[in-house]
């Protein structure tokens, strides 16, 4: 049994930092002081939005999309507030590793940064990531990938997309 | 406003001793007869009983106070707010989600009120293995009967939504039994939202019942307060520290202790074992924290031609033993069928996928059924469960690894559910894992899923039932406590909670938790009291109870 663990997180960025040419004292955490995403980590965690929700945003309307994804990300925000100090030092420093241009060619395989990578590239990169032979690669995967969508589907934004009224009122 | 009443605000109205978060300043320092670690199903049992034996209580609860008023049904709001960790509380190599309470009631504010009583085989291995002749079933028999009649647990006899349909119309058809669960309910609105926290107060959870009946007798609970360390002195516990906690667990004030003749822990597995690492105490057997079971849980969810829609209707009505008992205890392992709620949350989460795999789950989710398989661990070598760890910080975390014994059961329960849903008229089904795909028939799905590979993470595994840590058993040898709960090697402290099993047990745990904890009490009340006590009866006169 691989022993695999974010909590090695630690260790394993100095490895991959170390192989990409960086320095592990060069990274920004990837939640602020107030525990609210980063500008760098926001664009991760909306490019993800992008890939992982693609055909169920507002496609017609760019506003009507970009508001749906800036909700998205500031409920994001509300639920880490409410992990835990290691929980949210953990996925700061994710997505601190993430965000760096070294850690994320090496962990994502993805060449262009967040921001501009294209969908595919980063649906294709995240596939990769789930199907992967190294246990960190797949944590990653499923870090990103479930809490995007925990928030996601909670939100009664999106209840119309699978079909759900909502809780049943109680008078 | 909502027409229910919150007995909670009503008890509060009334001057229950409620302390921390923002029902009022924790003292520096309190004296008590007894301090219980946590308000779960352990804990609340003990709580009612202890009391009523006139003992002065104090409760001590990580979590928050939250109460029908506060229970919106919104999955928005109740992961974060009610379960561990935020609702982020995952195995350490983040393989498996691990669904527990933490508020006041625990998880049985959250829980799918399921109450099944200990399978008969399970408390026969614990009396073969551990010793535990206490735990026979003709001895446990009165015990259920209890807790029964205390929470309301009967057969639930309200037509089974369709998503438990789903499980019984299947089983059925393959000559396999699904009978019909017993619930803790009272009045039940049928809502389908137990997950989220009451909002009607139809369950019988710990949060309605023995917490209630313990402060109306003069207990005292301190919430959003984190039991942070036991203090030893010799084989005596001489005071518990307290740390204060906001929401997310970080800290909100001084610490303050508290000092009482006993000291009971009920925080629940994984957190009862890490209070006891944290605070040092005697471990000579090396069992604290070890064997750790959790009842690893797969999925798999079929589109039927009926509309489902899973999110409403008791999520658990129908269940199925068969695949318990088709090969022995000890053997390949076995498992239990039940269903799981289908909200949009929860469900579009741990059914995996992205893109056109989410658009096309999206398209069908109201047809969709889930019906999910128990791994009963704990009863062979290679299922010897998780060990618990510390962090740096002290906060648990539990190391799990899933080996190729589970995942043959997680193959097989794959297997066993897919037939189920096809049998039942599904359109089409997908086990929860990665590389699987929308199968058209039994035929194609059978032999897809025998050569799909499975590994840790590609195969969705979660789990809501947390067992084990602190072993019961009739020799120090096998266990950190005696068969009634009293720690073997510290005189004065006792552990009554599900972190007591043994194995894991094959069923839902909250009622076998009652059970034990029902037992355990009843003995320590008559230890430190002489008194007798129970929990379909009233509590001894204050005037009585004085004179102990």
């Amino acid at each position: 049994m691989k022993r695999r663990s974010l909590l090695k997180l630690g260790i394993a960025s100095g490895v991959v930092l170390a192989v990409a040419g960086g320095s592990l004292a060069l990274l920004k955490p990837g939640l602020l002081a107030d525990g609210r995403l980063s500008p760098a980590a926001r664009q991760l965690m909306r490019a993800v939005a992008l890939a992982v929700f693609d055909g169920l945003l507002p496609a017609e309307a760019a506003a009507a999309r970009e508001a749906r994804l800036a909700a998205h990300l500031d409920q994001l925000d509300a639920n880490i507030a409410g992990f835990p100090p290691h929980l949210r030092g953990e996925l700061s420093q994710l997505l601190s590793l993430l965000t760096s241009s070294g850690g994320r060619l090496a962990l994502t395989g993805l060449t262009s940064d967040w921001a501009a990578a294209s969908v595919a590239d980063v649906q294709a990169s995240l596939q990769a990531m789930s199907l992967s032979s190294l246990g960190l690669k797949q944590q990653i995967y499923h870090a990103l990938r479930d809490l995007s969508s925990l928030v996601f589907f909670s939100n009664a934004a999106s209840w119309q997309l699978v079909g759900y009224p909502g809780p049943r009122e109680i008078p | 406003m909502s027409s229910i009443v919150d007995p909670i605000k009503e008890g509060l109205a009334r001057g229950w001793k409620v302390l921390g978060g923002k029902y009022g300043p924790l003292p520096t320092s309190l004296d008590c007869d007894v301090v219980i670690v946590g308000s779960g199903a352990g804990a609340g049992i003990t709580a009612e009983l202890l009391a009523k034996a006139g003992l002065k209580i104090a409760i001590v609860e990580e979590g928050p106070l939250k109460s029908s008023s506060d229970f919106r049904q919104l999955e928005a709001d109740a992961y974060a707010q009610l379960y561990q960790e935020g609702g982020g509380r995952k195995t350490a190599d983040q393989a498996m989600p691990v669904l527990q309470g933490r508020c006041v009631g625990g998880s049985t504010t959250v829980n799918w009120a399921g109450a099944f009583r200990t399978p008969e085989e399970t408390l026969n291995y614990w009396v073969d293995i551990y010793g535990l002749k206490e735990c026979g079933a003709e001895a446990m028999k009165p015990w259920f009967e209890q807790v029964e009649a205390r929470l309301n647990i009967s057969e639930w006899l309200t037509d089974p939504n369709a998503n438990n349909s789903v499980l019984r119309r299947g089983a059925l058809k393959l000559g396999i039994k699904a009978p019909t669960i017993h619930r803790n309910v009272k009045g039940c609105w049928n809502l389908g939202s137990c997950g989220l926290g009451c909002p009607t107060n139809a369950k019988q959870s710990m949060l309605v019942t023995t917490i209630p009946t313990a402060l109306d007798l003069g207990a005292t609970l301190m919430v959003q307060t984190r039991a942070d360390k036991l203090e030893l002195k010799g084989n005596q516990i001489s005071g518990l520290l307290c740390q204060p906690v906001h929401a997310d667990g970080s800290h909100a004030g001084p610490a303050f202790r508290i000092t009482a003749k006993h000291y009971v822990v009920a925080g629940g597995a994984i957190n009862s074992p890490a209070l006891m690492m944290r605070s040092g105490l005697p471990n000579p057997n090396d069992l604290l924290g070890r064997r750790t079971f959790l009842h690893p849980t797969v999925a798999s969810s079929a589109v039927m031609p009926e509309p489902v829609q899973g999110w409403a209707g008791a999520p658990l009505a129908v269940f199925s033993d068969h695949f318990l008992r088709t090969q022995p205890i000890d053997g390949a392992i076995g498992y239990k069928l039940e269903t799981a709620p289908v909200h949009p949350g929860f469900a579009m989460t741990n059914l995996g996928g992205m893109g056109r795999t989410l658009v096309d789950k999206a398209k069908t989710f109201p047809h969709t059924s889930i019906l999910i398989g128990l791994l009963r661990d704990g009863f062979h070598p290679e299922a010897g469960g998780g060990v618990v760890e510390l962090k740096s910080d002290g906060s648990p975390v539990l190391d799990y690894p899933i080996n190729g014994y589970l995942l043959d059961g997680a193959r097989r329960a794959h297997l066993s559910m897919v037939e189920i849903q096809f049998a039942a008229g599904a359109k089409s089904v997908r086990p929860a894992h990665e590389q699987a795909q929308d199968y058209q028939s039994w035929h194609q799905a059978r032999e897809a899923i025998l050569a799909l590979p499975y590994e840790p993470y590609i195969t969705t595994i979660g789990s809501a039932h947390v067992m084990g840590g602190c072993a019961m058993a009739a020799t120090p040898a096998q266990g950190v406590v005696q068969p009634d709960g009293q720690h073997w090697q510290v005189a004065n402290l006792s552990v009554h909670d599900g972190s007591v099993f043994p194995t894991s047990i094959g069923a839902n745990p909250q009622l076998t938790v009652y059970a034990q904890a029902a037992r355990m009490a009843t003995g320590l009340a008559k230890r430190l009291t002489e008194r007798d006590v129970r929990l379909d009866s009233p509590a001894v006169p204050a005037s009585a109870a004085s004179a102990a």
